[in-house]
């Protein structure tokens, strides 16, 4: 039995079917407002940034088997290993609140219009607080089923949205202009904390060969389907980009307005926002994991903590989304940068240990 | 019976040992049957009666002994007796047991101990097709409550020395046996070991049922789903222990546990293999689709009726109004009295008599449902949808307890925030089943964690020679089950 949390398929799982969700909501309408028709120019300088540091940490993976904390307890002592655990503990606690104040948005516009938005909130913590409960593992397990979901859904938006796109809208390239570009990829680092990601799981899978080619691949893939979605998304809504706050829910909302079906694409949207639960919570999850190695003490303590401050920061910032999303991206967009991109590439420094001999009966396809 | 941990030895005076026994049986349905040997010696046999073949007692222990001078030994006694099933008890205890099971004790003065016979006579129902599994095509035979039986539908099936039988008695009253099958060199034996100590570490008064050993072999027992598969066949019990799994038949239960569980094999049928692989998959695609309109579409009405109306087409959001104007109570009401109704009629279906079974219906369908729609009380879509999710939840027989369950706590969070809280429900059930597992194997393999492999026989189902391997999520030894000789090998056995 494989004693890892994770193994590579889910963590490829990830890359190509839960993380680009997140980057489904307000990330093309946030992106479109500085790069505007260069917004997949943007988006894929934020990817290559975050597949090159993913890259470096995959290296490290080939090189130990250690964990991250295990890396800078060998390099730094254990008094350090649990201040930077600590730190990373605040930085996923704190990279999860412009998502779930996204999600607000999103619900609202996608499931009601009549029910008060903080009482949607507390059965969302609840299943947060639950799921940070249940370890790494359970990440990886979403994952599996999260990806038919991905797989059957965004074809089927995408394919109904596809019709309604003038491609011509994202001409001419690079007339935006590079420095709003990259102003607009430096301030969409809230969304890319899938290094962060990466940084956390070593040592929680067993490398084994091609596992970097296939992780990267799958990132590769879950960064093309964003990039297609920002496309489409850009030319459908064009110069009104911005004020589609909701691009998942709207992108194919032309397509079936006329047909006698009924809005059919919110069934796959509803699917869809499974998916987006479950990414929600992996920041949540990953916090809740730093600040019990931090402590060591059992994952429901900082799970309640975690689940409190949550609930509490949106009672508080329930209304003040825009303010909110101004200051993440706009003023602390280093934060992000600072713990998703540089964080993990310095890891790589950090004293390992040689990888043991792969035991030759472990069969790597097993379950866990 | 209660075992104590002083025993009293049975010793050479056969009078003072029917006294010893009679002691701790003083029930007045055990007998002793007194008889002398040719040489005047006391014999005496005791025995439970109704449970003992006292025919078989008389032929071919008493006859024997009767016309024979008494024996001097134990050995010399069995050799005179003509049974194939003989024990030996030492103590008035062990003996008692035995006398309770059905076997006699038989006492002979000058003799230690008492010779057990095996003349166990239980009044048994037929083996025959049992009713929550009949299949088209396949073998009828199913369990019954006898255990030795079941164990013997078993052995016929499997002509191996590799099949083994782990005895177990629990109850302190009832003493019931509970036999552990499974086949050595496939399952795993430390499970097989795991599971015999988890069985016997529970003390309890009686088993009446194998749902009991159910319970002692579950680490959730508050939890909606079954931690372990049941089985009423012995084709069904065999297939899965070719695949790994253990058997545990409980000695009055015709149903059989099997370990580890996986939600996906109650989305099998027995059927499924005897059939063509694209009519098993179809089958198997159509029960889940059913499970999921049984949970999810009393939800999704009550949703979509009253957060989302733009989910319905526009002709049908129109009949539905039109069937839902003027009714007294909210969507969410409504089909919870729905679905309440539905329950309630399920139960007494299963419990009334067969004989006002037609009255009921007639009473359930006629007037409960069109009269309520007539009198406006509730609307013919809810109906519609209450019959069709509660119809829906039949096709998976083994999940619709689950089903029922779920489905009421599905339609309190659709209609408390809508279809985000069947969302929010469903992630904290996939939460929740991803971090369960039946004794070390996920509960929702092969599907989370993804096992590749095992996928050919989930809902998907492959053809038998694409079965080669037993599902590697139980990690079993040999994994291969099914292999072509091929051409050279089939040469060299010719020549």
């Amino acid at each position: 039995m494989n004693e890892k949390a994770l193994n590579i398929r889910q963590i490829c799982f990830l890359f190509a079917a839960v993380l680009p969700v997140t980057r489904m909501l307000v990330y093309p309408a946030t992106l479109s407002f500085h790069a505007k028709n260069d917004l997949v120019l943007s988006a894929f300088i934020s990817f290559a940034a975050e597949f090159a540091v993913i890259s470096l940490l995959l290296l490290l993976a080939k090189k130990t088997d250690l964990t991250f904390f295990e890396l800078l307890q060998n390099t730094f002592g254990k008094f350090i290993a649990r201040a930077v655990y600590f730190l990373f503990s605040l930085y996923f606690l704190f990279s999860a609140l412009l998502p779930v104040l996204e999600q607000r948005g999103f619900i609202l516009q996608v499931f009601y219009e009549n029910v008060p938005s903080f009482l949607s909130f507390i059965p969302f913590v609840a299943v947060c607080l639950y799921a940070c409960t249940k370890g790494l593992r359970s990440i990886g397990r979403v994952a599996d089923l999260s990806m038919p979901v991905f797989a059957v859904c965004i074809p089927v938006l995408l394919l109904l949205a596809v019709p309604e796109a003038d491609f011509t809208a994202l001409l001419p390239v690079g007339a935006t202009g590079a420095g709003n570009i990259f102003r607009s990829a430096a301030e969409s680092m809230n969304w890319f904390s899938g290094a962060a990601y990466m940084l956390l799981f070593l040592g929680n899978f067993r490398y084994e060969k091609k596992s970097s080619v296939k992780i990267l691949s799958a990132y590769a893939i879950g960064a093309a389907i964003v990039l297609f979605f920002l496309a489409v998304f850009y030319g459908i809504f064009s110069d009104i980009s911005i004020l589609q706050q909701n691009a998942l829910a709207h992108i194919s909302k032309y397509a079936t307005a006329f047909t006698s079906l009924g809005r059919i694409d919110l069934l796959f949207v509803f699917a869809l926002s499974l998916v987006l639960l479950f990414a929600l919570c992996i920041p949540l999850q990953l916090s809740t994991h730093c600040a019990a190695q931090a402590f060591s003490i059992k994952p429901a303590f900082p799970a309640a903590a975690i689940s409190v401050l949550v609930l509490l920061f949106i009672l508080f910032f329930n209304q003040a989304y825009l303010e909110i999303q101004t200051l993440m991206t706009q003023k602390l967009w280093y934060v992000f940068a600072f713990f998703a991109l540089l964080l993990p590439a310095l890891a790589l420094l950090l004293r390992k240990k040689e990888r043991e001999k792969p035991n030759i009966a472990v069969n790597s396809g097993k379950k866990e | 019976m209660e075992k104590k941990d002083e025993k009293r030895p049975l010793l050479s005076d056969a009078e003072k040992n029917i006294q010893s026994l009679k002691e701790i049986l003083s029930a007045q349905d055990i007998l002793v049957y007194r008889f002398e040997t040719a040489d005047k010696k006391l014999c005496a046999a005791v025995y439970a009666d109704g449970i003992t073949d006292k025919e078989l007692l008389g032929e071919l222990a008493a006859r024997p002994l009767a016309q024979a001078n008494a024996p001097k030994t134990r050995r010399e006694a069995e050799k005179l007796l003509l049974f194939p099933e003989l024990k030996e008890a030492d103590d008035a205890e062990t003996a008692a047991f035995e006398i309770l099971s059905g076997n006699p004790a038989l006492l002979i003065d000058g003799i230690e101990g008492a010779i057990i016979l095996g003349t166990k006579k239980v009044a048994l129902r037929a083996v025959m097709e049992p009713q929550t599994a009949i299949t088209v095509k396949g073998p009828r035979e199913g369990f019954i409550e006898d255990v030795k039986t079941n164990m013997s539908l078993i052995r016929r099936r499997f002509k191996t020395p590799n099949l083994q039988f782990e005895m177990l008695t629990v109850g302190k009253q009832s003493g019931t046996a509970v036999c552990v099958a499974y086949l050595k060199g496939i399952a795993d034996e430390s499970l097989v070991k795991k599971v015999c100590e988890r069985i016997q570490e529970t003390e309890i008064d009686g088993v009446p049922d194998s749902s009991y050993i159910a319970q002692f072999l579950t680490d959730r027992p508050h939890s909606v789903f079954k931690q372990a598969g049941t089985t009423e066949k012995p084709d069904i019990l065999c297939a899965k222990m070719l695949e790994g799994r253990i058997g545990i038949l409980v000695d009055g239960s015709p149903i059989a546990l099997t370990l580890p569980y996986m939600l996906a094999e109650d989305f099998q049928s027995a059927q499924d293999y005897f059939v063509s692989p694209v009519r098993a998959t179809f089958s198997r695609i159509l029960r889940l689709l059913a499970v999921l309109v049984a949970v999810f579409l009393p939800a999704m009405y009550v949703a979509a009726q009253l957060f989302r109306l733009q989910l319905l087409p526009f002709g049908l959001l129109m009949t539905i109004s039109g069937g839902i104007r003027g009714i007294p109570l909210s969507p969410s009401l409504e089909m919870f009295f729905l679905l309440i109704v539905l329950e309630v009629l399920i139960e007494a279906s299963i419990r009334m008599p067969k004989y006002v079974a037609l009255a009921l219906s007639v009473i359930g369908a006629l007037v409960l449902g069109d009269t309520a729609v007539k009198a406006g009380l509730v609307s013919s879509p809810a109906i519609i949808i209450i019959a069709l999710s509660g119809i829906s939840a039949y096709t998976v027989p083994d999940l619709t307890g689950t089903v029922s369950v779920i489905r009421m706590a599905y339609l309190v969070a659709a209609g408390s925030i809508g279809i985000y809280g069947v969302i929010l429900l469903t992630g904290l059930l996939a939460y929740y089943l991803v971090s369960s597992d039946s004794w070390g194997t996920p509960l929702l393999a092969p599907f989370s964690p993804l096992i590749r492999q095992d996928l050919r026989d989930s809902v998907y189902k492959a053809d038998l020679f694409s079965l080669r391997k037993r599902p590697q999520v139980f990690e079993p030894k040999n994994r291969t089950r099914l292999r072509k000789k091929n051409a050279a090998q089939e040469e060299k056995e010719k020549s």
